[in-house]
């Protein structure tokens, strides 16, 4: 567990001598800055009775802030979860191909560690910039939100939690194209077509209607099947920062699911740069 | 060899977990049919194309060109029941829609209600009067002076009901019975008499009208018939949209609040002037009240108080763990609209459903429980 550890620290000093990782950071805690500024909440006996943005009124219905609130923290998982995915496979397409550069490599594998210690502690480099970056932001909002109104959730750091679940798909889909391909836009190429897919996957049964019955839509059945479905997984978030039920059938099913996903494509990468010759 | 042997295993191990995170996605996410979907309510808000058509089919009645009416123009059918309303502002004028009603999933669940005992009760009204509420009841007006019914009473046994009164045609096809006795024919043949401290009047086989007494039952005679006064009824005929809607007098309103809320009563004494009201029974049961008042200062403090009057109801119910309450209280919500504000409020009918699950059993069962 220590060599992958090491290569986890070493992932993370990598990004933190990346100007992109830290405008994200920077950008993160500006548009918090100006939530925290701009935004008036009055709250009479927990029903959120007005708003005001930049100093105008929003005009709002009147009602119990946790169910005014529903919105605007759906709206926060989506972005969180869509966006965050979108933002870590461009900030993290080149961390595997970079590491996997002629002169670097070779250093590396020197190292008295096993090859698939390189794969993994990049992942969990990955991951942990992930989701530190869900926490800061997520939990800044929540913050905002709850020192404003006096309602305090969980709902929007859970929904973060389950954007990683996501990304971890994503990531390692991405981290095993590094192994066969050693280019950052290919492996970005394939992060996005797997988001893509997941995306689609999480609506296979109302897209399989568009099919004809017989082998087209077989084909589409057996394909998204095996997909991440990161569309049913962001709505679950969703759900879960606005404090609402998710609308599946078992939210942990579905999130181990998406993570052993992850961890089977990570394994294929695995596999992969076992046999490759550096 | 060792090599090769591992790279195998990480074949293996990935076909594996790709085979289970499909199975558990699988099973997490679930048929969407299965799963129940977050309950939704539609809310009577403004006439929709159905509520039009209803009230176009409704103006079935020209007024008489000498009933005092000035004639601006060819005389245009009217609604027979909006011209009984009362006239001007702070009356209270609220219509059921009973057909509609009768006709909606509440209504079935009503029914479920009338008729557990085999419909006996009802049955002994349709001896009685001739009429059967369920056929040929249209709507029911309550207002502050009294009651209207219209549908088609051509059937009605008047006469046999009402025969001992003192009675009189009054207008063009009304009858207006003074206060007095009411003898009710009784199935072994014999009669049962009674007193009754209402006037009633008829009008044209299509209303029947309940007041106190004969004059405020002419005065709604009147104004159906274009003798009344020139100002517009309680009820426009672009409110007409729900299954109940109508006007609450600021008071009416306040008396009912009262008991609970005595300082909301107070202030909606000081600020409302009239009070819209709208239900709309056609899937769920949705309320939305239009309150007004001069002063829109006063008004959008008013309807932040019950804003938070009604969080303060939902917490209690989540506190006393009363899910069903807490989610009805999810629906209720304040539409601030300067001098106006709109307070909608809504039942799932699943709700009702359960709670008048006793209809729906053998009376023998469940005496007990109700």
């Amino acid at each position: 567990m220590k060599p992958v550890l090491g290569i986890a620290a070493y992932v993370l000093r990598e990004a933190a001598s990346r100007k992109f990782i830290l405008a994200f950071l920077v950008g993160i805690t500006l548009v918090l800055a100006v939530v925290a500024l701009s935004l008036r909440i009055e709250v009479i006996d927990g029903a959120l009775a007005a708003t005001r943005l930049f100093g105008d009124v929003i005009p709002t219905s009147i009602r119990a802030v946790d169910v005014a609130l529903r919105p605007v923290f759906k709206a926060a998982a989506f972005i969180v979860f869509y966006g965050g995915i979108v933002f870590g496979i461009v900030a993290c397409s080149d961390f595997a191909p970079g590491l996997l550069s002629p002169g670097r490599i070779e250093h590396l594998l020197a190292l008295p560690l096993r090859r698939w210690h390189l794969l993994a502690g990049t992942f969990l480099g990955v991951m942990t910039l992930a989701l530190g970056g869900t926490v800061y932001g997520a939990g800044g909002l929540t913050l905002i939100f709850g020192v404003k109104t006096g309602y305090w959730t969980l709902g929007p750091l859970i929904a973060g939690v389950l954007a990683c679940v996501g990304f971890a798909a994503v990531y390692a889909v991405m981290l095993t194209t590094a192994t066969f391909v050693r280019s950052a836009a290919l492996c970005a190429a394939a992060g996005g077509l797997f988001l893509v897919g997941g995306i689609i996957a999480g609506f296979r049964q109302q897209l399989s209607r568009f099919f004809e019955a017989g082998l087209g839509r077989n084909a589409f059945e057996a394909v998204t099947l095996l997909l991440p479905r990161l569309s049913a997984l962001a709505m679950a978030a969703a759900d879960l920062a606005a404090s609402t039920p998710p609308q599946i059938r078992s939210l942990g099913l579905l999130l181990v699911g998406v993570f052993v996903f992850g961890l089977g494509a990570l394994v294929v990468g695995f596999w992969r740069f076992e046999g490759k010759d550096y | 060899m060792e090599n090769h042997r591992r790279r195998w295993i990480w074949v293996g191990l990935a076909a594996l977990l790709f085979i289970l995170a499909a199975l558990l996605m699988f099973t997490g996410q679930g048929d969407d049919a299965a799963i129940a979907q977050e309950p939704s309510v539609e809310f009577p808000r403004r006439m929709r194309s159905q509520d039009r058509l209803r009230a176009d089919q409704r103006r079935t009645f020209i007024m008489p060109v000498d009933a005092g009416t000035r004639a601006e123009g060819p005389p245009r059918p009217r609604d027979p029941v909006l011209a009984a309303l009362p006239r001007g502002e702070g009356h209270t004028a609220v219509v059921i829609e009973a057909n509609a009603v009768r006709n909606s999933p509440l209504g079935e669940l009503l029914m479920d209600c009338l008729m557990r005992d085999g419909g006996k009760p009802l049955d002994e009204f349709r001896r009685v009067s001739g009429l059967d509420p369920l056929q040929d009841l249209d709507r029911i007006v309550i207002t502050d002076e009294g009651l209207i019914l219209s549908g088609n009473f051509a059937k009605a046994r008047f006469k046999e009901l009402l025969g001992e009164r003192t009675s009189a045609d009054y207008g063009q096809g009304a009858r207006v019975y003074e206060p007095g006795a009411m003898s009710v024919p009784l199935a072994d043949g014999g009669t049962m008499r009674g007193q009754m401290g209402s006037s009633v009047g008829t009008w044209n086989d299509q209303m029947m009208v309940v007041g106190r007494s004969s004059d405020s039952v002419k005065t709604v005679i009147d104004r159906m018939e274009g003798r009344g006064s020139d100002e517009p009824p309680a009820i426009s005929e672009n409110s007409t949209y729900g299954e109940m809607y109508g006007v609450l007098g600021v008071e009416q309103m306040a008396k009912i609040l009262a008991a609970d809320q005595p300082e909301l009563a107070q202030r909606l004494r000081d600020v409302a002037q009239n009070v819209e009201l709208h239900m709309d029974t056609r899937s769920d049961v949705a309320l939305v009240a239009e309150i007004r008042g001069p002063d829109a200062e006063k008004v959008t403090d008013l309807g932040k108080s019950l804003g938070a009057a009604l969080s303060v109801a939902r917490l209690k119910a989540q506190a006393q763990d009363d899910k069903t309450l807490a989610q009805l209280m999810d629906f209720a919500r304040v539409e601030p609209d300067g001098n106006s504000f709109k307070l909608e409020m809504a039942v799932p009918i699943d709700v009702i459903r359960e709670r008048l699950a006793w209809c729906r059993q053998p009376p023998d069962t469940t005496d007990a429980g109700q």
